[in-house]
């Protein structure tokens, strides 16, 4: 293949002298050198320097051989036309270099375009790749071509490589192979026969290794360096952008989970010393009196460390309701059940804070049966009724109705209390977050009640809101759950 | 002695927890026996015949099932389980392995006491049954296999009269799913709670007022169903 263009720039010469030779009979010429000197610049410009000169040589050679006296021979007599071939060789020469030069920056070109052209896709189907597992993919897919194949690539993982990704083959990495890969962390050099490992590195250091199988032939891949590095470095980006992905969230959920804690000790501090006051306060009060005190104030001392350790449960199970969610202990265990049997659990759960009001259960006789976790469920309902009766005023009308409405039942309860604000319809589902209670003062309460609603009412598909009722209007919660058909005809068993 | 105290078997390992039901039961008429174990418990089960049996389950040497399962194996007693789980699977497992009732820890001495007499009280029942169950309204002739909701007669289906007998024959105590699924279909059905819930709705129809707020036959979220006896009715109104 390397001596075609030395062929075809040698036919260019032996065209453009038998053009001459046939002019020469038509008319005389003087110089027939600049004919010649086209053949040499077009060999540089499509073959390069070495097929030129081989043009110039020949040129040489077939000029003194057939145009300067005498023909037919290699001899050159007439000084006139020694100086004329001198002139030639130099032209030629200076030519060459020029042509040769002007076609090896155009392949050069071709070439870099060829590589932007394949790093912009790929930096394309990187940008595309969302999950690391996606990322890995598309980086042996676009890096097998270019390296050979089987790929694999291996990432750290708690402090060794693992093969994250291998692509082009089943063939799984030999155990030489992370020994190797694991040289080049160190930083040394790495070879393994038939087996070319890269680095893959940023500006923060090295994030992971390439190995890619090299032909068995022994044949290595023509590949070019430059985009061959180019590619290595954009994965090594990809990778690392992927990984500080990962991190910002960890650190994300890490805050959020720091700023509950600080919530938590805030206020476990407040809702867990006030009641215990009063609990220790009443039980000494209750130690000192002795047999001298009247019965009705020991009474009244057992009542008081009843209610608080009652607020104080209350509490307490408000804030395991809460870690169990955060710590992700909430997979709701769903049964086909009725609503009205959850709204009746909750609502005899909560008889005592509602025995103050008045309450109007409306549900149709026909609503479908759901498909919910029951603990989970009643809790979340009995955590609204809660509610109402909290921030609505005594002898006031709660509502529970249900209905049917765009493939869901909507549980709206109602109260009769002051409303909550535009503003606020979305804060009172936050941890810790207080509404007013009655004229101002700060309710009783955990203000994790709705928190838990939201979070135990979404873990089984549904989801919890505010409505806008209106000014004064009393407040109303809507708990909004999927009816989920088909394959639920059928109950699984619902026992162990 | 003059009186005859019935005698409660108190099995808690907390010293506090004996502590205070030991006052709180003996204030109210009852001779109490304590164990700290399973062991102690077997043992003071056997020499002392106790008349009902206060059983924690988180007890240090065994689970406290085991102890309920080993007392069921000669002994009807009424058990009353104590315990800070408050799933429904845990209530379900006590009910099933024999237990009378389900307490959750913590629990007020009122409420424990309401138990106790309830518990007692379904066990005299037992060994002689009345011929007539009435709660509210509801009227259960078991002599002639006739039901009355305020003195209108009811017509229910074989099966559905099954199922209130034998709710009636518990009364005041939560049947599990299960024991009512294999007492009417069966135990190949016993799983089939489904079957139940669409039962359950259909008696209720005909014998509460408001199907979707019952006042007799309760729901036991997860657990089973019970019904209600007068003292209880009496209690939550």
């Amino acid at each position: 293949m390397r001596l075609l263009p030395y062929l075809k720039s040698a036919l260019a010469v032996a065209v453009v002298g038998s053009a001459a030779y046939l002019l020469t009979l038509l008319v005389p010429l003087p110089h027939v050198s600049p004919l010649f000197l086209a053949a040499v610049v077009m060999s540089a410009a499509f073959w390069g320097l070495g097929p030129s000169l081989l043009a110039a040589v020949l040129s040489v050679a077939g000029g003194s051989y057939f145009f300067y006296s005498p023909i037919y021979s290699f001899r050159v007599a007439n000084p006139q036309d020694l100086a004329d071939l001198a002139v030639f060789v130099l032209a030629a020469a200076v030519t060459s270099r020029l042509a040769a030069g002007v076609r090896a920056q155009a392949l050069d070109a071709k070439r870099r375009q060829a590589i932007i052209g394949g790093l912009y896709t790929f930096s394309e189907r990187l940008a595309a790749s969302a999950s690391a597992a996606e990322v890995n993919a598309s980086i042996l897919e676009h890096l097998a071509p270019v390296l050979g194949q089987p790929i694999h690539l291996l990432l750290p993982e708690s402090g060794r490589l693992v093969v994250a990704a291998s692509h082009g083959g089943a063939e799984p990495a030999p155990a030489e192979l992370l020994a190797a890969a694991g040289r080049v962390v160190a930083g040394s050099e790495a070879t393994l026969a038939g087996w070319r490992v890269d680095p893959l590195s940023t500006a923060q250091g090295l994030v992971g290794v390439v190995a890619a199988r090299q032909p068995k032939d022994g044949v290595a891949l023509p590949i070019d360096a430059d985009y061959a590095r180019a590619l290595l470095g954009q994965a090594a980006i990809a990778i690392e952008r992927v990984r500080l992905a990962r991190e910002i969230a960890d650190a994300r959920v890490k805050a959020q989970g720091e700023a509950l804690r600080e919530a938590l000790i805030n206020s476990v501090s407040h809702e867990l010393q006030t009641p215990l006051a009063a609990i220790l306060g009443s039980a000494t009060a209750l130690e000192t009196l002795g047999d001298r005190g009247d019965p009705h104030a020991r009474r009244e001392l057992a009542t008081t460390i009843r209610e608080e350790a009652e607020r104080l449960g209350s509490y307490i199970g408000n804030v395991l309701d809460l870690t169990r969610i955060r710590s992700g202990q909430i997979a709701p265990r769903l049964e086909l059940v009725e609503l009205s049997d959850i709204i009746d659990a909750a609502l005899r759960r909560k008889e005592k804070a509602l025995a103050g009001h008045v309450l109007r259960v409306d549900l149709p006789a026909d609503l479908p049966m759901l498909r919910l976790d029951l603990f989970l469920m009643e809790h979340a309902v009995a955590n609204v009724l809660d509610n109402a009766a909290k921030y609505s005023p005594a002898g006031s009308q709660v509502t529970i109705a249900a209905a049917l409405q765009d493939g869901a039942v909507v549980l709206d309860v109602t109260d009769s209390g002051s409303g909550i604000r535009a503003a606020d319809r979305e804060r009172v589902f936050d941890a810790f977050y207080r509404g007013e209670a009655q004229h101002g003062s700060p309710a009783a309460g955990t203000g994790l009640g709705l928190a838990i609603c939201r979070a135990f009412v979404e873990a089984n598909g549904g989801s919890a809101t505010v409505l806008d009722a209106g000014h004064e209007r009393g407040a109303t919660v809507r708990l909004r759950l999927p009816v989920r058909t088909g394959a639920d005809a059928a109950e699984p068993a619902s026992d162990d | 002695m003059t009186e005859v105290r019935p005698k409660v078997l108190v099995v808690d390992d907390e010293p506090q927890i004996r502590k205070f039901l030991r006052l709180g039961l003996e204030s109210h008429g009852y001779a109490v026996l304590e164990a700290a174990t399973a062991d102690a418990a077997l043992r003071g089960a056997v020499a002392a015949q106790p008349d009902l049996v206060v059983l924690d389950l988180g007890l240090p040497d065994r689970e406290g099932l085991e102890v309920l399962a080993a007392l069921r194996e000669w002994s009807r007693v009424p058990v009353l389980v104590l315990s800070v789980r408050d799933r429904e699977d845990e209530k379900v497992r006590a009910f099933d392995s024999g237990a009378d009732d389900y307490v959750v820890k913590p629990f007020g001495m009122a409420e424990l006491l309401a138990r106790i007499k309830a518990a007692l009280r379904r066990r005299v029942e037992a060994e002689a049954p009345m011929p007539v169950f009435r709660v509210g309204g509801l009227e259960v002739d078991l002599v002639r296999r006739m039901v009355r909701v305020n003195e209108a007669e009811v017509r229910l289906s074989p099966k559905q009269y099954r199922l209130l007998q034998i709710l009636v024959a518990n009364a005041g105590k939560v049947v599990t799913h299960r024991q009512l699924l294999n007492d009417i279909w069966g135990a190949v059905h016993r799983d089939d709670v489904q079957y139940l819930r669409v039962f359950v709705r259909k008696l209720r129809a005909r014998i509460e007022a408001d199907p979707a707020r019952p006042r007799y036959l309760l729901t036991e979220l997860g657990v089973g169903y019970r019904l209600r006896t007068p003292d209880q009715l009496a209690s939550s109104s």
